[in-house]
């Protein structure tokens, strides 16, 4: 049986996603798939290559600790791969998978807080008030100017407007403490988006994924209050 | 006062976990004890039923501390669930963590036939029902998906710290958790 650190099981790994958390969990999907002829060692150091790649996708993902987190999730593909029972193996892997997320997320939320925890000076106190008030009123009839359902732009590149909007909407949230939907209740289709552009803040590179950012970035809550108050007392 | 029992257990524990249950022999945990192999196999037959005592008396010990850290802090259910992971890194932070019995096992001991993976195998699912216990006591609908999501967030993070202590690994395995557990109490 050929295990995943060959060259070419790497590369079909690597064709079964589009962004690096997809990358890094179509290892779970691959594993289910028991009669594909393909095997997963049992140690961790006798998947170098493997672990390799996943600290790619890991380091891509923007992870507060990439090799870490790709040597976690691969400690958890490999325990769930382990059972013999075919049922408890799939359970294992559908579980580990949804794991996983969670771990990417822990990881990539941890880059936002540390910028988050960034303070401003007392005197930025009423500009930054402005500030939010203008990017609020500013992003909302951004919004409602975006063809959010129009899922035939796909192809179409932002402008550079569109980027800096959002850009400021990504700033503006560096300065608070966002609390961010659960990844685990977000449509699988929309996931990879909502990781990168949302959670990891990178800014999407066409308008169809933007129009997907906007709306989990409404879902975003923040607050800005305990840190302003916080630096005028400091 | 420890009988010599206790005292062979004791020092095979800490041999075991300290330097592997293969690389260790009898020799030096009787000479480690200050006692005699006859004495040592007075009590335990083999060497087998030495490990399957101490992967034994070591996870119980573990069960208690968390049982009695957890009672302590509250009675809610959700909430013991919540602070099962806070429990979980303040023992995989202590001094004295030398991993995870049942996980060294398993990896030292990899053939299914064998007692000792047999009773690894055995405590790693009593730990993965202790967890789908908290769950359900907080009425966590999925509670047999949200306690197995957490073992293998657990058995990888304790993995983790096994091979490098202070990798950070249970750190982001507590923030997982709690993403995973906030997620499961929503539903």
């Amino acid at each position: 049986m050929e295990n995943f650190n060959s060259t070419e099981q790497l590369a079909k790994l690597s064709q079964l996603g589009k962004t690096p958390d997809e990358r890094l969990l179509s290892l779970f999907d691959a594993l289910r798939d028991v009669s594909s002829g393909i095997d997963l060692a049992k140690s961790i150091t006798e998947n170098a290559s493997l672990l390799a790649f996943c600290t790619k996708q890991a380091n891509a993902l923007g992870a507060g600790q990439p090799s870490m987190l790709a040597e976690h999730i691969l400690l958890i593909a490999i325990n769930a791969h382990m059972q013999t029972d075919p049922q408890a193996r799939l359970d294992c892997l559908k579980h580990g998978k949804k794991a996983a997320i969670a771990l990417i997320l822990a990881q990539t939320q941890t880059k936002t807080n540390r910028l988050a925890s960034l303070r401003t000076r007392p005197a930025l106190y009423s500009l930054s008030a402005s500030f939010l008030l203008m990017v609020s009123v500013g992003f909302g009839l951004f919004i409602s100017k975006t063809p959010m359902a129009s899922n035939q732009l796909t192809e179409v590149n932002l402008t550079a407007k569109d980027a800096s909007l959002l850009y400021a909407k990504y700033e503006l949230m560096r300065q608070g403490t966002c609390q961010y939907p659960e990844a685990l209740q977000i449509p699988d289709q929309d996931k990879a988006v909502y990781l990168e552009n949302v959670v990891g803040g990178k800014l999407p590179t066409n308008l169809k994924d933007l129009a997907i950012a906007n709306r989990y970035l409404e879902k975003v809550r923040c607050n800005f209050t305990p840190m302003l108050m916080a630096n005028s007392t400091s | 006062m420890p009988t010599l029992r206790d005292k062979i257990l004791a020092t095979a524990t800490n041999l075991f976990q300290t330097q592997g249950i293969n690389s260790t022999g009898v020799d030096n945990i009787v000479a480690a004890a200050g006692t005699t192999k006859m004495t040592l196999y007075k009590y335990f037959r083999s060497k087998e039923l030495l490990i399957l005592e101490v992967l034994t008396q070591s996870q119980q010990q573990f069960q208690t501390w968390l049982n009695s850290k957890l009672d302590s802090q509250t009675q809610q259910p959700a909430e013991k669930i919540q602070r099962l992971f806070d429990c979980i890194e303040e023992w995989v932070s202590s001094p004295d963590f030398n991993g995870m019995g049942f996980i060294k096992a398993a990896a030292e001991f990899p053939n299914e036939a064998n007692p000792v993976h047999q009773l690894s195998a055995e405590q790693s699912k009593q730990f993965r029902l202790y967890i789908r216990s908290l769950a359900g006591q907080a009425n966590i609908k999925d509670a047999d998906g949200l306690a197995l999501q957490l073992s293998l967030l657990f058995e990888g993070a304790v993995q983790a710290e096994q091979m490098q202590r202070g990798s950070g690994a249970m750190q982001y395995a507590k923030k997982a958790a709690k993403i995973l557990i906030d997620g499961s109490l929503t539903e």
